[in-house]
């Protein structure tokens, strides 16, 4: 995990992804048709740091999901995060004013930009919220062998 | 298991306690109608698709098997196999159970399955669309096991219980997740012929998470379980082998057959159904108008794609579609770009495409198979650079009946949706499964009935809610004018109410598909189907 977290593109995205405007306060800013159709793609990845600001479990901000609002030396971004209950199943509590790193990339929705977070690290334990063709994970996606075989009660 | 703890009937029903602040509890008024309980009376063969909680986290869950019953509201025998998040639990008896049915079609379902060598139930909420088939939702909620998900069951002919049965060509559809770490969304669409087993040609278009694979070969076969030989006489269950992924079946009848995998770490269910010779060979043959439908997942979440256009050879005109991509509505309207074209090679599979003109980089793409010049299924294949926007699947169907009108869209339906939604969860709110099926009456294009709904993040269902609402025909659904959509409003009540709006695509006077399009917080779609 810590190898593919390595292996993003670093601070220089991380400034492209500001350029798009993807701070909280520029939510609603029409975005132009090649960004809304921009899907994920591994190789455009930066990382974010910052400081949790807010963290909702279904926020009110598109798209559907568990969004967080991060605090970054550039300014407040939201972070879609997918389903709550995978952060949950890794008991990933965030609260604000804990010390996150995001890798992912900046996406549109309709009329709003936000920074599709793949991979949730907080201290030493990090989680992937999506996979690396983008699609989000649940709390199923990295079931090890072990707990499949503890699924042989489901009935 | 602490989840399972906090379940109870109260916080199953906070959701509608909460919504408005409280009232009294209604009830539906008692049921009327023509069904009753002998008309569910033979070997049906079920599938659900949904959500498994057994106390650690809820997992993705696929069902398909048979259930005998006696026509007194008795299940004298049955077996499933099982899938959760791509582990397989193969021929589970079914050793009894129970069910009901009321006078509207809308019953109860209990399958007592042998689970360590002690039948446990599982319990489904079902409404009858005929005493040949009907809808249902898995309402299993008890200490050991909570489990959520909408389906169908349909009766099945034992004189086709046997391989040779299964012979010709067949269109097929399989959707689920795939067998990769982290799992991927994954789609299969395709035809294959059979003949005494063997698969003797094929066709598929994969999109497994976002890779595509096109118009590859099919090859494989189909056979009793070598394990429990005599599952194949008995409930029409054997195994098939497709391109090296096991898969369970049971048969329907000679025209349809019901799969589930059960290797390689993914989940995927469908049916494949025969396919007419009659199917459009040349394009030029094609004259018809199509409803479709498409869920799946995009890279911000679930997604539905309800729409309709018109064919006429290769030209495609009055293109509409409404999409909910997580939350984001989106209504195309266009003739732009649009064709369909047929697969010489393949026959029945082809390919419809248009543009819409608001995101002119990405033109919609698709690629269906037709098991008849009126039923297919697709697969939706569009990209934006090269990448896959979607990776969602479903149903094309031939619109017929039209204009719909008050005078023809009258009678009694079931209805389903499945889907996301935002779920009350305590102390804050998450997204999870929604399931909801019921039962109206259409007059005048107002909806009245019952209904039952599981929000997954609840543990429990919600019984008999008060269902109303309203049709609204701006037309026959052709029509090519931005505001001109069909829509459908449904109220459920229990102490409160909640109202999902939807826009809806009628196939028929008899079938439509719909998808809600207001609610950022809903991504769920659904099928209404008149009752016989």
């Amino acid at each position: 995990m810590i190898a593919t977290i390595r292996s993003t593109a670093g601070i220089l995205a991380f400034g492209i992804a500001l350029g798009l405007g993807i701070s909280t306060s520029a939510q609603v800013t029409k975005q132009p048709e090649a960004q809304q159709l921009r899907t994920y793609d591994v190789s455009r990845e930066s990382f974010l740091l910052g400081t949790v600001v807010k963290f909702e479990f279904a926020s009110g901000a598109l798209p559907m999901g568990a969004h967080l609002t991060l605090q970054t030396s550039s300014g407040p971004i939201d972070v879609h995060l997918g389903d709550a209950k995978v952060l949950r199943a890794a008991h990933l509590e965030l609260n604000p004013g804990d010390s996150v790193r995001i890798v992912g990339e900046p996406l549109s929705l309709g009329d709003s930009t936000y920074f599709a977070a793949r991979i949730v690290q907080k201290g030493a334990q990090a989680v992937a919220v999506r996979n690396t063709r983008g699609f989000l994970t649940t709390p199923a996606s990295s079931m090890s062998l072990a707990d499949k075989q503890a699924l042989r009660g489901v009935r | 298991m602490k989840r399972l703890l906090l379940l109870t009937l109260s916080a199953g029903a906070a959701i509608w306690s909460a919504a408005c602040g409280g009232g009294s509890i209604v009830t539906p008024p008692p049921p009327v109608g023509k069904y009753r309980v002998a008309n569910l009376n033979g070997q049906y063969a079920f599938v659900t698709n949904g959500e498994s909680f057994t106390g650690v986290n809820a997992v993705p869950l696929a069902r398909t098997g048979s259930f005998t019953a006696d026509g007194m509201g008795n299940i004298t025998a049955g077996i499933e196999d099982v899938n959760a998040a791509g582990a397989p639990i193969l021929a589970l008896q079914i050793s009894g159970g129970s069910y009901t049915v009321s006078a509207d079609g809308r019953g109860t379902l209990t399958l007592n399955v042998m689970s360590g060598g002690v039948a446990s139930p599982i319990n489904f909420g079902i409404t009858l669309t005929s005493g040949n088939d009907g809808l249902m939702i898995d309402e299993t909620s008890t200490s050991t096991q909570s489990s959520t998900g909408s389906g169908n069951f349909i009766k099945q002919n034992s004189a086709s219980f046997a391989i040779a049965s299964i012979a010709g060509p067949y269109v097929f559809d399989f959707s689920g997740q795939d067998g990769a770490s982290p799992s991927g969304p994954e789609s299969i669409v395709g035809e294959f012929t059979v003949s005494g087993g063997p698969i003797t040609s094929g066709v598929e278009d994969v999109n497994d998470n976002g890779q595509f694979t096109t118009a590859a070969a099919v090859v494989g076969n189909f056979a009793a379980d070598a394990v429990n030989q005599s599952t194949l006489t008995g409930f029409g269950r054997g195994i098939a082998q497709l391109n090296g992924v096991q898969y369970v079946f049971y048969i329907v009848d000679s025209t349809r057959i019901r799969l589930l995998n059960t290797t390689g770490g993914a989940m995927l269910s469908g049916d494949a159904v025969a396919q007419s010779n009659t199917a459009p060979a040349n394009v030029s043959s094609i004259s018809s108008s199509f409803v479709f439908i498409v869920a799946g997942s995009s890279g911000n979440g679930g997604i539905t794609r309800v729409g309709r256009f018109t064919a006429n050879g290769a030209a495609v005109t009055s293109v509409l579609v409404d999409t909910n991509n997580s939350g984001q509505f989106i209504k195309t309207d266009t003739t732009n770009n649009a064709s369909i074209s047929l697969d010489a090679a393949n026959p029945g599979r082809g390919t419809v495409t248009f543009t819409d003109p608001h995101f002119a980089a990405a033109p919609f793409n698709f690629v269906f198979y037709l098991s008849s010049p009126t039923q297919g299924v697709l697969q939706e294949t569009t990209t934006n650079n090269g990448a896959a926007v979607v990776v969602a699947d479903g149903t094309i169907a031939a619109q017929t009946g039209s204009p719909f009108t008050s005078g023809n869209i009258s009678g009694t339906y079931a209805l389903n949706w499945s889907g996301l939604s935002l779920q009350n969860s305590g102390s804050f709110s998450v997204q999870d499964e929604e399931d909801l099926l019921s039962q109206v009456t259409v007059s005048s294009l107002s909806l009245s009935g019952a209904a039952d709904i599981f929000q997954f993040q609840d543990g429990v269902p919600v019984f008999d809610l008060v269902t109303s609402g309203s049709i609204g025909i701006s037309g026959d659904g052709t029509s090519s004018t931005a505001s001109n959509r069909n829509t459908m409003s449904v109220k459920l009540v229990k102490s409160n109410s909640t109202t999902v709006n939807f826009v809806v695509y009628f196939v028929s006077p008899q079938l439509a598909f719909f998808a809600n399009n207001q609610d950022s917080h809903r991504t769920v779609a659904g099928v209404l189907k008149l009752q016989q």
